[in-house]
């Protein structure tokens, strides 16, 4: 059964519908990622289980109990704030036991347990420095330490590495996702870094415009896009306009080449347009167009870029990126330069706008 | 370039003049009451005279008073502003500088029409009543300066998210305010305070006109019947007025050596 469900969620500021109809069945103990550029609706949605917004419609249930009508305090929900939020008056320890001196636990017990979670963020030999006297980094781990301190049935994580420099978010992430692991706490992560979701997730939800474009692992939401949005924002991805060739024969034409794809085309008929997509990583140079699966065409430009070689090439009016690994006696493609780009039918995927 | 200098020295050479000579003249009177030397007899004088003990106790009395409540009513105010209510930000603006527009003798006068004892709320019935009334006209008076000085203390600390940060952990609203906003706005609760203090040490027209002994009308008083001693009355005054200012000093130095506390 699953443990956190939102259900036909929907939120409303005025006129503006900001989340659209959401629905999402959360198992216990599962991380998930809600991916999505500015706007999308992923904090609202955030903002909604910890109780800071009411939903305009639709419901969200915990372990089996309707939310709706329980305030914030109310909840039983940890959350990790971007902006770290430490209250400043308070050293770490008081930070980290301000949830359970509210909850009104023992004096010893709030001790054992302050302990217990600076040890696992290791930093029990901060425990009487004041927010101001850390870097980000550290106050973020306290943060987390507080989140958690009151042993949460839900945890929040509201794009909590953003403020921080790129070093320390890939190590905090992997902080957190042990943490996560290691408690077992459900945990709903929100983020506009896609690299982010992609590394620590079990499931990403990539939001557009209010809604759940897709929902899945992020190897399917890397390998198998299933919307033009999720494949545009979620890494690098050459969308290519084609026209279908023959439908019985399940091929497509993109310029002068003829491709024959590995999913169904469905209904669409002959000379109808289509859009596919297709990764910079997934093709290689070959010698000539032999089967099915090549494009040929004209280097546009050629970029190193450290470990890989990037190179452009015009193909039927489009324009596609693929990338080599770099190698020191590596010829780059000359711009003019004809080339053929072979790459395996399952790469090629047909996109739904 | 260097005649610029000059003229900055030169123009902060006026000002200390203009300022300082009227008070070392005034100081320097003070010490005159022993005819042919210096003494501190008017002070001595000042000191022992029952009704300025009287009077400045008085006036303590209300200006704490006056801070207590004001803060209760200025602070949950300009944290509720921030948020919750940021679109009427610029309505309690107006409001809390309205004392500055209407002169304190018009604001008294309205007191009295409307709280008189033959009034239905008549404050100036009773000697507590007038207290009150007078406790609450002083609020009226310092509430340029609290709100202003609370609402820059808040400004520095960001108090939508430690407000949420303290609601998801179970807090309530009197702890969120009281252990979690409170604390962090100190500063400029402090500054508002000190600020207070010295308007309602030196303050005549409310008192006097709702007849209360305070330390503002016993100046005017001593000074209409006395030689020496309203100068070393001045001299007190102006020492209790800098040494607020050096608090507030002192507090939003003190504040500032804590490095970046927005959260």
């Amino acid at each position: 059964m699953s443990f956190l469900v939102l259900d036909s969620l929907k939120k409303s500021f005025g006129q503006t519908q900001v989340v659209k109809d959401f629905n999402m069945s959360i198992d216990k103990g599962e991380f998930i990622s809600f991916l999505g550029p500015s706007g999308c609706g992923k904090t609202t949605i955030l903002r909604m289980i910890a109780g800071f917004e009411t939903p305009s419609d639709g419901t969200i249930t915990i372990n089996g109990k309707n939310q709706s009508g329980l305030k914030t305090s109310q909840r039983n929900i940890g959350m990790v704030f971007q902006a770290y939020a430490l209250f400043p008056n308070m050293n770490v320890f008081d930070n980290v036991a301000f949830g359970l001196k509210v909850a009104g636990q023992p004096k010893a017990e709030i001790e054992a347990r302050v302990k217990e979670m600076l040890k696992l963020i290791h930093l029990e030999h901060l425990a009487d420095r004041y927010p101001y006297q850390m870097s980000g980094g550290q106050q973020q781990r306290v943060a987390l330490a507080r989140a958690l301190a009151p042993k949460p049935q839900v945890l929040l994580l509201d794009e909590p590495l953003s403020a921080l420099d790129a070093k320390i978010r890939v190590s905090l992430r992997e902080e957190i996702r042990q943490i996560q692991r290691q408690l077992g706490i459900t945990t709903v992560f929100v983020t506009h870094d896609q690299e982010e979701a992609l590394s620590i997730s079990d499931r990403i939800v990539v939001m557009n415009a209010g809604r759940a474009d897709q929902i899945g692992t992020p190897s399917d939401i890397y390998n198998r896009p299933s919307t033009r949005f999720v494949a545009s924002f979620v890494g690098t991805l050459n969308i290519i306009d084609a026209a279908v060739a023959d439908p019985a024969a399940n091929t497509i034409r993109i310029g002068e080449n003829v491709i024959t794809l590995r999913e169904p085309i469905g209904a669409l008929k002959s000379g109808e347009k289509v859009s596919v997509a297709l990764r910079p990583e997934a093709g290689s140079l070959a010698e000539s167009a032999k089967g099915d699966t090549a494009l040929t065409g004209t280097v546009v430009s050629s970029h190193f870029l450290g470990s890989v070689v990037r190179t452009k090439f015009g193909v039927g009016g489009n324009k596609i990126s693929f990338d080599m690994f770099n190698a020191p006696d590596k010829v780059l493609p000359q711009p003019g330069e004809t080339v053929t780009l072979r790459f395996a039918a399952s790469d090629l995927l047909l996109i739904k706008d | 370039m260097k005649m610029t200098k000059f003229f900055a020295w030169l123009a902060i050479a006026i000002g200390l003049i203009y300022f300082f000579v009227p008070l070392l003249g005034t100081f320097e009177f003070s010490l005159r009451m022993r005819r042919g030397e210096y003494s501190f007899d008017a002070y001595g004088s000042v000191f022992s005279d029952v009704q300025f003990q009287q009077t400045f106790g008085f006036s303590i009395l209300m200006a704490l008073f006056t801070i207590a409540f004001g803060m209760l009513l200025v602070v949950p105010t300009a944290y509720w502003v921030r948020l919750r209510l940021p679109q009427m930000r610029p309505v309690v603006e107006f409001v809390t500088l309205m004392p500055l527009v209407i002169p304190a003798i018009v604001i008294v006068f309205g007191y009295l029409r409307l709280y008189n004892s033959s009034s239905y709320i008549p404050f100036t019935g009773s000697t507590f009543g007038t207290n009150v009334l007078l406790v609450m006209s002083y609020i009226t008076l310092s509430l340029p300066y609290m709100y202003r000085s609370v609402d820059t203390a808040m400004r520095t600390i960001d108090v939508r998210t430690l407000t949420e940060a303290a609601e998801i952990l179970g807090a309530k609203w009197p702890t969120i305010l009281f252990r979690c906003i409170f604390p962090n706005v100190m500063s400029g609760v402090l500054s508002g305070a000190f600020i207070t203090f010295a308007i309602v040490m030196g303050e005549f027209t409310m008192a006097a006109l709702l007849n209360r002994p305070a330390f503002g009308p016993y100046l005017q008083l001593v000074g209409a019947n006395k030689a020496y001693e309203p100068s070393a009355l001045a001299v007190i005054a102006f020492a209790m007025t800098w040494l607020s200012m050096g608090l507030i000093q002192l507090v939003s130095r003190l504040s500032k050596m804590a490095p970046t506390r927005r959260a």
